[in-house]
């Protein structure tokens, strides 16, 4: 149903060959040094500073296409004729409406949007069962055994600035499996302009051959799965039209990540280098934690979110980080102990990093980030409550939390995890406006894990029971809330009209499980500018225009 | 404000151990947000026994947004710029690399180590930073007869 064509061959073609290779000339003619090696050198002399996303080797040498954009927006990709996501999506709920036609369950109805979101991604999952299996395999595990999200990573442990560019992995044979995230990423520098906002994705390959293919999102490809609970090479859409539909991949290899350009018409962009021309396949190049990686180039100024470039941010070699480690055990044990008694000692306790009073001492309300750091709530509560959220950066180590996840209960982390979603929740409820869509989606979220429920996990076999009563329970609830709540906005009518009638079978207790709350969120963080939900872009584009300013700084 | 009250920690910490060859106090007791710095030229650098007056001001934001850091007393310097604002250009202290975590005192300390080894690679005077390049001789010179002139 989707008749979109690639930006080139949409492009009047004639005087092609002789732009481009005037493109090429003046693409890769490199500018006066000094301009982007600043951060690069800067970082690389005081270790202790160094931002990673600033240290790339090529970072010094990258010839800048950003002096040349009125040629580049040339190339960049014009519009599609028709794009519709939103009646495709539509189309979709109507065709699981009618595979869910006979109502073997009775369950009460998610008469909220989010029920549509998972009843169509639901289409492209494996069924329950998978995931009780999945559950119930990780038994044999030792309770010391993270996740399958925090066991993908085989990286060093060494610094998180110096480890990634040297390659030196050692994969251990058994649990070799290598993970990345992408992030939205602003440049706060080089544009005001924004990028595209996407869900954060994780990915964590199945096999080292596996190769993570990114392009235009494409109802083919299934929709979206931004952060699956186990290793997955699925493809990684963006739903803007300077992506071309293949884009570029992310390979494993040797224990580095890297990245090709597949040949995209408006190329990809490593640390603003350009990695190869429009059209052509590159070499690989390897990538690290930090990395910039750019998707296109904005298209008619990108001020509709449809024609925005992707900023990514890439993480990488990070999993030390959330596997069990000294630091983090000791933090745990802290909390443990915290208000045990006079006997504890709290000399040695952790200093927050924002107003430099000591943390970890009884009766305060702490925040404690994925990585084990620890602020009281007052001091990070401004780093929660930012436009990013439900990203979180920790301003000690930089590593990003998607405070929107999934809680994680498989490991014996658990009880930090728990803490972290309290916060998680108090951070919700306080920013969330209630009578939108929202309150739902927290809902959900919290009455996911109430603490008493999973605090004792040793029995794995009990998991899957114990998840599946939850569930059933948090659909009981969320109806409450909902019931009791003001009525629905008018602008949802339509939609619970519509996901009134799905009546998903069997794995519906268990749903919850495998939806990624990234995606109601991003939504959420969408409906202040409704105009530009990628969900529903507007095909007004009409005859090719450039304006010659797509990305200029 | 909690910016006070981190600043006034990391003031007390600064005047009670101050670190190597600099001293600090407030440019005016009654505003924590202007800092008033000595910082004393390191051994061997052409500044070596010059008094580089430096300011420091904080915002509002503090910790979350950067401080900036200029220097009163002028300095040949390469990454100071030789105007009467005497900005010096940090890159820890741009908006981007800047971390809520990072001390006002790691922030001095890179300053003066600035001065024993300044950055020609990210200079905001380009001629001293050629000259810093080709010449050293020639401008540790003049460094040394700045440092005469200005910050004695």
């Amino acid at each position: 149903m989707s008749t979109s064509v690639t930006a080139s061959t949409s492009l009047p073609d004639s005087p092609r060959p002789s732009r481009l290779r005037r493109f090429s000339l003046r693409t890769y003619s490199p500018l006066p040094s000094g301009q982007h090696s600043y951060r690069h050198s800067l970082s690389s002399r005081i270790p202790w500073l160094s931002n990673p996303g600033s240290t790339s080797p090529t970072d010094s040498a990258a010839p800048c296409p950003e002096s040349d954009h009125p040629s580049l927006s040339r190339y960049t990709s014009a519009p599609a004729p028709s794009f519709g996501f939103g009646t495709e999506l539509n189309s979709q709920v109507s065709s699981t409406e009618s595979a869910a036609s006979t109502p073997s369950n009775d369950l009460p109805q998610r008469t909220n949007p989010m029920a549509r979101l998972r009843s169509v991604s639901s289409v492209h999952r494996p069924p329950p069962r998978t995931l009780e299996r999945a559950n119930n395999s990780q038994e044999p595990a030792p309770p010391s055994e993270p996740g399958p999200v925090q066991r993908t990573a085989t990286e060093p442990t060494s610094e998180p600035a110096n480890a990634p560019a040297d390659g030196q992995v050692t994969p251990s044979k058994s649990e070799t499996k290598a993970t990345i995230r992408f992030f939205p990423y602003q440049d706060a520098l080089q544009s005001s302009r924004p990028s595209l906002p996407f869900v954060p994705v994780a990915r964590t390959l199945p096999s080292e051959s596996c190769v993570i293919r990114v392009g235009r999102y494409s109802e083919r490809d299934g929709v979206p799965l931004p952060n699956p609970t186990e290793p997955s090479d699925a493809p990684v859409g963006f739903k803007s039209k300077v992506v071309s539909r293949k884009h570029c991949e992310f390979l494993y290899v040797n224990g580095q990540w890297h990245i090709k350009d597949v040949g995209s018409s408006s190329g990809t962009f490593l640390n603003h280098m350009r990695l190869s021309q429009p059209n052509m396949v590159s070499r690989l190049y390897s990538i690290k934690d930090g990395d910039i990686v750019q998707l296109g180039i904005d298209f008619r100024g990108g001020e509709e979110m449809i024609f925005r470039c992707v900023r990514i941010r890439i993480e990488c070699n990070r999993s030390w980080q959330q596997q069990p480690n000294e630091f983090n055990k000791n933090t745990e044990s802290l909390i443990k102990n915290l208000g045990k008694g006079e006997t504890a000692d709290y000399s040695g306790c952790r200093e927050c990093s924002i107003c430099l009073g000591s943390v970890l001492r009884p009766y305060q309300c702490l925040f404690m980030a994925a990585c084990a750091h620890v602020w009281h709530y007052k001091c990070i509560s401004r780093l929660l409550h930012s436009p990013d959220y439900p990203m979180f950066q920790c301003p000690n180590c930089r590593a990003f939390t998607d405070l929107s996840a999934e809680v994680d209960d498989s490991n014996d982390a658990e009880e930090k995890r728990e803490k972290e979603a309290t916060e998680d929740r108090a951070s919700n409820h306080s920013s969330e406006q209630p009578g939108t869509e929202a309150p739902s989606a927290v809902e959900t979220n919290s009455t996911e894990g109430p603490p008493d429920q999973l605090g004792d996990l040793a029995e794995e076999e009990n998991l899957a029971d114990d998840v599946e009563n939850l569930h059933l329970q948090d659909d009981q609830q969320t109806d409450d809330t909902r019931s009791s709540a003001s009525p629905a906005p008018n602008s949802s009518t339509d939609d619970l009209a519509r996901s009134a009638t799905i009546n998903i079978p069997g794995w519906q207790p268990t749903q919850p499980l495998s939806v990624p709350s990234g995606r109601p969120s991003q939504l959420r963080s969408d409906t202040p500018t409704s105009d530009d939900n990628p969900l529903t872009p507007r095909n007004d584009s009409g005859p090719l225009a450039f304006d010659g300013r797509a990305g200029m700084p | 404000m909690g910016s006070i009250k981190r600043i006034s920690k990391e003031l007390t910490e600064l005047t009670e151990s101050p670190p190597e060859g600099i001293t600090v106090e407030l440019a005016d007791e009654s505003n924590v947000y202007e800092w008033k710095i000595t910082m004393e030229g390191p051994e061997g650098s052409p500044y070596h026994n010059g008094k580089f007056l430096v300011k420091l001001s904080l915002p509002t934001e503090y910790p979350f947004k950067p401080p900036t850091v200029s220097f009163a007393t002028k300095i040949y310097h390469p990454n100071v710029t030789n105007d009467e604002k005497g900005s010096m250009c940090l890159g820890m202290l741009r908006a981007d690399e800047w971390k809520p975590s990072s001390k006002i005192a790691a922030v001095l300390q890179f300053a003066r180590q600035l001065l024993s080894e300044p950055m020609p690679d990210d200079a905001v005077e380009g001629r001293i930073a050629e000259q810093y390049k080709n010449d050293r001789v020639r401008y540790e010179e003049v460094a040394r007869e700045w440092t005469r002139k200005h910050a004695c």
